[in-house]
């Protein structure tokens, strides 16, 4: 995912612009919160015009809705606000309207948004990871399950959760007077939208309601404080680990290396399998063996992860 | 399945080429924006500095412990950035 560091970005100070897009009805506006450079994937605030109507249809790559305000109506179903939906590329949903209007967050994961007229879901569609859930009414706040874990009165509610890179969507909520005295840096990207209340960062100073922010990995964040709540929506690309520390100045290299140091030191066996393994090329039982695609970054003893391979066959066993 | 393979109009290859000529320019306001802050961001990092001496810093969750003075980091004479 190649977007640039979008941090602190508050949606509330630019105004929204009618969705042109082939394919889109009228009636949706957006104001684009940060785009990949590569593939067009993005992060939108969205808004739909009372009376707004969505024919039944598809995009090509899956994508995430959340309803901050106001209502959808798909099918049948009414999603009000706290709603969330994953929907996988290629699965038709029924017809979309809001009556009312609504606002919410819209994130396209792998390419620009598309809107492609369907009654039927595209033959590759994978619609058995289609998921809607209404996180206000449904669920309840937990504690983070990370260890390290983040100071207490930072809640959590868990939207997606990906099974194989451990990347998730989910609702977050510090509690008033929430402060933690640490730095930290993940290994995934991080991204966040602040829902309602104000938080604040020794870097980045407050970021308010409408307050936005794409980090990518390694960066660091924190302190952290926050005086009056603030209820968020935050993702992940991968697996959310807490490398905590107090130095302020560090780089995000310098943080990848200590990240890499770290990893000698709480996975020895893995970490000596994965610098001296002759192939280097780690293979999921449960999973393609993407080698044969060359979809797999590995090296061949060089540590050079970036080079490609030609399609070939794939092995049959 | 990410994402379906499919061809491109040139209406989405210019909505893109716009989207992504904004996000540059935001992308230095967000820049000049944050080199502003820096006099108040040293403030907030010597407060910070003193603080986990005094009542400590999170290491997980409500576990927290006392920075000696010699542990305190020095800052390097590199520009300080926050946003890469």
């Amino acid at each position: 995912m190649a977007r640039p560091h979008i941090e602190p970005f508050v949606d509330r100070d630019v105004p929204f612009k009618k969705m042109t897009l082939p394919g889109f009805p009228k009636g949706m506006q957006y104001k684009m919160l940060s785009i990949d450079t590569d593939n067009g994937a993005c992060s939108m605030t969205v808004l739909f015009e009372p009376g707004y109507k969505q024919p039944p249809g598809m995009s090509y790559t899956e994508y995430e809705l959340f309803i901050m305000t106001g209502s959808i109506t798909v099918g049948e179903k009414v999603h009000g606000p706290g709603s969330y939906l994953f929907v996988p590329a290629g699965v038709a949903i029924e017809a979309l309207t809001s009556p009312r209007g609504a606002t919410g967050l819209l994130f396209y994961n792998h390419g620009e948004p598309s809107f492609v007229e369907s009654d039927s879901d595209h033959p590759r569609a994978e619609r058995d990871r289609f998921a809607a859930v209404n996180a206000y009414e449904n669920m309840q706040w937990t504690s983070t399950n990370f260890f390290p874990a983040t100071a207490p009165g930072c809640l959590v509610k868990v939207l997606r959760f990906d099974q194989r890179t451990h990347a998730f969507t989910f609702l977050y909520c510090m509690t008033p007077n929430f402060w933690q005295d640490n730095i930290s840096y993940h290994d995934c990207v991080e991204e966040a939208y602040h829902i309602w209340g104000t938080s604040w960062m020794m870097q980045f100073g407050d970021l308010p309601t409408g307050g936005y922010f794409w980090r990518p990995p390694y960066i660091n964040h924190g302190a952290f404080g926050c005086k009056l709540g603030t209820l968020a929506i935050g993702r992940t690309d991968s697996q959310l680990y807490n490398h905590f520390h107090f130095n302020p100045w560090t780089t995000p290299e310098e943080n990848q290396e200590r990240a890499a140091s770290r990893l000698l030191h709480r996975n020895p066996e893995l970490y000596k399998w994965v610098n001296t393994h002759g192939h280097n090329h780690p293979i999921d039982f449960d999973y393609d063996h993407g080698h044969a695609h060359g979809d797999t970054p590995h090296h061949h003893g060089d540590g050079r992860v970036d080079h490609g391979h030609k399609k070939k066959k794939r092995r049959r066993r | 399945m990410k994402a379906i393979p499919h061809k491109r109009s040139r209406e989405v290859e210019a909505w893109l080429k716009k989207e992504l000529v904004e996000q540059k320019k935001r992308y230095k306001k967000i820049v000049a924006e944050q080199d502003a802050l820096a006099p108040k961001r040293d403030k907030w990092v010597a407060e910070f500095l003193q603080r986990i001496q005094t009542r400590g810093t999170h290491v997980h969750w409500d576990q927290m412990r006392k920075v000696r003075p010699e542990e305190i980091p020095v800052k390097p004479k590199r520009k300080f950035r926050v946003v890469f």
